[in-house]
């Protein structure tokens, strides 16, 4: 069972949307609730070990943890239709029950004190992999648990399987409603140093950008948690075929991952998903062709990020990679005709210092699942223009910070004790040269960035990337 | 049963060559001198002692008996020595004159009749063939007749009633049909033709005679009756696939040192074209259909061959017969062909699983289902990296075998037919050594195809697959070997992206540390560029190439109506993928190549790159910033003092990855003229050059 991944689903939102990717899963894989292959699942050809163990009885079980350290979420799968599809050894519940109380400091700390749990949980499921590939951590970073206790596994695991990638589900606030946590920002910024310096990929999951989806593209007028909830299992389980459906590539995580982040630290990922329905909505079916899929995807509405820049910014936001996963009935010869198009009709815009071009992946679709669409599409992009919603992040928390607002709760747990906020600043810092980076690849000259170059050794003939040089074009 | 007994042969009046041989050219002379000396002995009175009506009398029974090859009292029957056809009368000169020229007259029926009565005695052999049995047969029931006809003339004759005229007038009706017949023998026995040939002289014969109504048909029944051995062969051939043909006639050869095992084992197997194939003579009335019967018997033999008797439906009207005009015959073929082929078609796809063969070939060999391959590389890592003849082939089987079981392959029931097996040479050497796929470029031999000194399993590694007889005739060695070179080409590069993603992680790896303007931020740029050219590479192989191609044969293939339409289909797949993949351009593989082994290095250097440009955490490097102080800080695990050297302060880690980078960018522009200008005639380059140089993007 090679190249297993395990998936931590942390605190409340990041168990919901870890559910709700579980039922996608057990739905194209022939899954019951119970975890017993159905009858009609014999096509094979898919891989179910990559996310799945069998147990003795044969029944499939999730590589999966569920922590939270409040109980509700996770009770509420205990007595759901889905409570004999997990390990119960694999579910954490705190033992005080209280939670983080929406903060970070309390989930960071709670974290720390119950490592040993958690850790020996990992280990027993690393321990029962062949070759284990990676963890992907579903959690928000707004809220306490799923940011606290989500930072300090990252760590934890950063350290302990150094050798092992960790992508990240990470679910961004809504911005345009008023939150209840009004500590969001801390939490955030405190989060997003962590995805920066100890997660490989990080797929950004912005609530205010499904939100908008569901309103727009969708026609909800209020959109349920769940119903967003179920636009992430779609992009989760997607961005996942090519290690279950296996094709001619990206039949590994790190392959996947490797040819879209381009340096170690710009490893935000963007999505888009078309075509998008919820469940029942059979009236928005539209033919779909891999050029219309492919087209569709670039488009601002149906990507999952929001952004936050003004027109000018955002114009100058630019591709730096960008991987469509293609699933259904695909003819083949489309593909090149499709990619073409998009090139001729500069629908892209990419970076200008390397290569760069739309990757396709053709994927098998799940013979289980009957969709309405003979194609579909994900597509994973790392976008420069997603700087924006880290600055977003910024100039919140600095409008906190400069308030000096709620800081006492942080100060009662040991990271900030004597009023230390230097954990802060750090964040920001980091932050702040993350949204520099990223936009330094912006400009044609990103290769020069940082580089105090006095003997010019960058400007000779070693372009730094192989990148084409316009003159030399057919 | 090989011949008949000798005394067949050797006693004259069996095969009616008992008649004196004379010189060819004394017979002249002495046909004009009539001798006493030269007449058969005890003739004792001369015919010119009798009255004329009694010499009359003599004549006719002397006639009678030359009319069925024996000499009379007065002529005498004398072979021309050397001329084994030509057969001269003599006639006693002192005879009456008129009755000299009445018999002479008769006399080349008579000479037709010994003419074909001998043919028909030497046809008869066994040696003679079917065809000529047949033919002997028949000419032998009009013998009866025409020996009917000259007992009924004796009998007139005892009666009293037969003059010399009225013989005459008896005889003239023969005289066309029995003239015809022995122009006929006289040029088959001249050449000795048997079987196909044999048929095709009747028919031109019978053609010839056309304006003769009575010999065409005569002919044409002759044709009928000789054609009908032929066409149980025939009919043996395209319903039961069996050549049941003793005496070589029939015109599709067999060449039984050709074995169906040598499919799976030879490269150059010749079976399914030579095994079977058309003679020069071919009977002219089959001509038009013989391409069709070659294959009809062909495809039928193939289904016995797999132990499946197959017999084409028979009933009354599918009985062949070459009869008259009507084309019968050649719908039957056709109703056969048609049979022959659905059905082993059927056979083929259904109970062989063609289709599921070829896919589960499409699994491994063309990576269409990679993530075995994933597993096998993670497994069989340290086995690879040896060199080729240090690796255990075992070892490699069952890491496998291991692979295939716990990944996707396992649902796939063909996948224990996947073997592995190391080459000995690169994949440039291998295809430079198959000739026959036009593997030449502009460059010469002597130095490009050299051998790298130090290849490891990675380069040579390949899989193979068991593939059985029939399948065999679809998926031969060549086809397979043509699987193989593809599946070299992308293990290598899939080998290739793997390391690059090592590299890749390496960097991930410190993330942690500011690397903004240091020799790491460098390198992860030009991991990057690596990764977008193999990747590109890989994306053009499989989806631009293996897939759309693949998806037209399949649909091809469904269509197909045929075995050999399949072979074809088949073949034109893997050729046009064999080329757009580069293979048979070495230029450009060699420049892949290049590509490649830089990549390669710049992997393998990258971890030294990587953990030799961590700085050293001195004290004083530490003091300047102010919040990396606080270690006792639980969450700060990492050494904060780390950190990465400028590259400005340290040229000699930024250099190294800067002449790779160097190498690199300028192999790839190196590609772009070339790509270009190829371009023209090979469409493909194109995408290709689209791809992985971006071409295109800039218009």
């Amino acid at each position: 069972m090679p190249r297993e991944i395990i998936t931590l689903q942390v605190g409340q939102c990041g168990n919901q949307i870890g559910m709700e990717f579980w039922k996608q899963l057990c739905l194209e894989h022939g899954i019951s609730k119970d975890g017993i292959l159905e009858d009609f699942a014999t096509q094979g050809g898919d891989r179910k070990d990559v996310f799945f163990y069998q147990a003795d009885d044969q029944h499939y079980i999730p590589r999966a943890l569920l922590m939270d350290l409040e109980p509700r979420v996770i009770n509420g799968i205990q007595t759901g239709d889905y409570r004999n599809l997990f390990n119960h050894e694999n579910l954490f519940m705190s033992k005080e029950g209280g939670g983080a109380g929406n903060n970070w400091a309390s989930g960071y700390h709670q974290g720390k004190s119950v490592e040993e749990d958690l850790m020996d949980m990992i280990d027993r499921e690393a321990d029962g992999s062949d070759s284990l590939e990676g963890f992907v951590l579903c959690h928000s970073i707004a809220g306490g648990t799923g940011s606290g206790m989500g930072s300090y596994l990252l760590e934890t695991l950063n350290d302990r399987y150094s050798k092992k990638l960790v992508q990240t589900y990470s679910v961004f606030p809504n911005q345009n409603e008023i939150s209840d946590v009004v500590v969001q920002p801390y939490n955030s910024l405190l989060t997003l140093k962590r995805l920066t310096l100890n997660a490989d990929c990080v797929v950004v999951l912005d609530n205010t950008a499904l939100n908008r989806i569901a309103v727009e593209r969708l026609h909800i007028a209020n959109p349920s948690v769940s119903q967003t909830n179920s636009l992430v299992s779609t992009v989760m389980s997607a961005s996942t075929t090519t290690l279950r459906y296996p094709g001619y590539m990206n039949n590994d995580l790190v392959g996947l991952l490797a040819s879209l982040i381009p340096t170690p630290r710009c490893h935000f990922l963007m999505t888009g998903y078309t075509p998008l329905t919820v469940e029942r909505q059979a009236n928005m079916i539209r033919k779909t062709t891999v050029l219309d899929v492919m087209r569709r995807l670039l488009q601002t509405k149906n990507i999952m990020v929001s952004s936050n820049a003004r027109t000018k910014e955002a114009s100058q936001a630019k591709y730096i990679s960008i991987l469509n996963i293609i699933q259904g009935e695909v003819d083949p010869t489309q593909v090149h005709d499709s990619l073409q198009r998009i090139r001729e009709r500069k629908l892209v815009n990419f970076i200008e210092w390397g290569p760069a071009s739309i990757q396709v992946a053709l994927s098998r679709k799940s013979p289980y699942v009957q969709t309405a669409h003979r194609v579909s599409g994900l597509m994973l992009a790392s976008y420069t223009g997603i700087r924006h919603l880290f600055s977003k992040c910024l100039s919140q928390y600095s409008l906190l910070r400069k308030r000096q607002a709620f800081l006492d709760k942080y100060r009662s747990f040991p990271l900030f004790d004597d009023n230390d906020l230097s954990e802060f600043d750090e964040s920001r810092e980091i932050i702040e040269s993350l949204v520099d980076e990223y936009k330094a690849c912006e400009s044609p000259d990103y290769i020069k960035w940082g580089m105090e170059d006095p003997d010019h050794i960058l400007t000779g003939e070693g372009n730094a990337t192989g990148s084409v040089d316009p003159s030399l074009a057919i | 049963m090989d011949s008949t007994p000798s005394w067949n042969v050797d006693r004259p009046y069996l095969t009616g060559r008992f008649h004196q041989e004379i010189n060819s050219a004394s017979g002249l002379c002495e046909s004009k001198g009539f001798s006493m000396e030269s007449f058969s002995p005890g003739l004792d009175t001369p015919i010119a002692c009798y009255d004329a009506l009694l010499q009359e009398l003599i004549v006719i029974d002397d006639l009678l008996s030359c009319l069925v090859g024996i000499e009379g009292r007065y002529v005498s029957i004398k072979r021309v020595r050397g001329n084994e056809d030509c057969i001269s009368f003599q006639i006693d000169a002192s005879m009456d004159l008129a009755l000299q020229e009445s018999a002479k007259r008769i006399f080349p029926l008579c000479e037709s009749y010994l003419l074909v009565y001998q043919f028909v005695e030497s046809r008869s052999q066994f040696k003679a063939g079917l065809v000529n049995h047949a033919f002997a047969a028949a000419l032998r029931a009009l013998l009866l007749d025409y020996q009917a006809m000259v007992a009924q003339l004796e009998h007139q004759f005892r009666l009293g009633r037969l003059s010399i005229q009225g013989l005459w007038f008896y005889c003239q009706p023969m005289m066309g049909s029995m003239q015809a017949l022995s122009i006929v023998i006289k040029k088959a026995s001249a050449k000795s033709i048997v079987g196909s040939a044999l048929l095709n002289l009747l028919q031109s014969q019978a053609k010839a005679m056309a304006g003769d109504h009575v010999v065409r048909s005569l002919l044409e029944k002759m044709i009928q009756s000789a054609s009908s051995a032929y066409l149980v062969i025939l009919e043996r051939w395209v319903y039961e696939g069996v050549i049941d043909d003793p005496h070589g006639e029939f015109f599709i050869a067999e060449d039984k040192s050709l074995q169906k095992e040598s499919l799976s084992q030879d490269y150059d197997a010749k079976y399914w074209r030579q095994r079977y194939s058309l003679k020069d003579e071919i009977p002219s009335f089959l001509a038009s259909a013989a391409e069709t019967i070659l294959t009809t018997g062909k495809y039928l033999n193939v289904m016995r061959e797999c132990g499946h008797t197959i017999q084409v439906p028979m009933s009354e009207n599918t009985k062949l017969m070459s009869s008259g005009s009507s084309h019968h015959y050649l719908e039957c073929i056709k109703a056969a062909y048609e049979f022959s082929s659905s059905e082993l078609l059927n056979l083929i796809k259904e109970k062989y699983d063609l289709m599921g063969k070829l896919r589960s070939i499409k699994h491994y060999l063309l990576l269409d289902q990679g993530d075995f391959l994933v597993h096998f590389m993670d497994i069989a890592r340290d086995e690879l990296i040896k060199r080729p003849d240090e690796i255990s082939v075992e070892k490699l089987q069952s890491l496998l075998e291991l692979a295939l079981r716990t990944t996707a392959a396992a649902a796939d029931p063909f996948h224990e037919d996947l073997t592995c097996c190391v080459e000995r040479t690169t994949l440039l050497k291998r295809l430079s050594t198959l000739k026959d796929l036009k593997f030449s470029g502009t460059v010469s031999e002597k130095d490009d195809v050299d051998e790298p000194v130090n290849i490891t399993g990675m380069d040579t590694y390949s899989l193979s697959y068991k593939v059985q007889w029939p399948l065999s005739l679809v998926i031969s060695r060549k086809a397979l070997t043509k699987y193989q070179l593809i599946f070299h080409f992308l293990f290598h590069c899939k080998h290739v992206n793997r390391q690059l993603c090592e590299a890749w992680q390496i960097h991930q790896g410190i993330r942690a540390l500011n690397m903004k303007g240091t020799a790491v931020s460098v390198s992860s740029l030009l991991c990057r560029s690596m990764l977008k050219f193999i990747n590109s590479l890989l994306h053009y192989l499989t989806f631009e190439v293996l897939e759309p191609n693949w998806h037209v044969m399949h649909n091809r293939l469904l269509g197909a109506k045929s075995i050999d339409e399949v072979i074809q289909y088949h073949d034109f797949f893997l050729d046009k993928c064999l080329r757009e993949c580069l293979l048979l351009s070495p230029v450009l593989l060699m420049k892949m190549e290049k590509l490649k082994s830089i990549c390669l290095q710049y992997a393998a250097v990258t971890q030294w790159l990587i953990t030799s440009s961590i700085d050293i955490p001195k004290t004083d490097a530490q003091s300047n910033t102010s919040h990396e102080t606080k270690k006792s800080k639980p969450i700060k695990r990492r050494n904060p003092s780390q950190k990465l050297k400028l590259a400005s302060e340290d040229r000699s880690l930024v250099e190294p990855i800067l002449t790779f980078e160097k190498d690199f960018t300028s192999q790839l522009r190196s590609l772009r003229p070339i790509l270009s200008s190829s371009a023209q005639a090979e469409p493909y380059l194109t995408h290709l050059a689209q791809l992985i140089l971006g071409v295109g993007r800039d218009q």
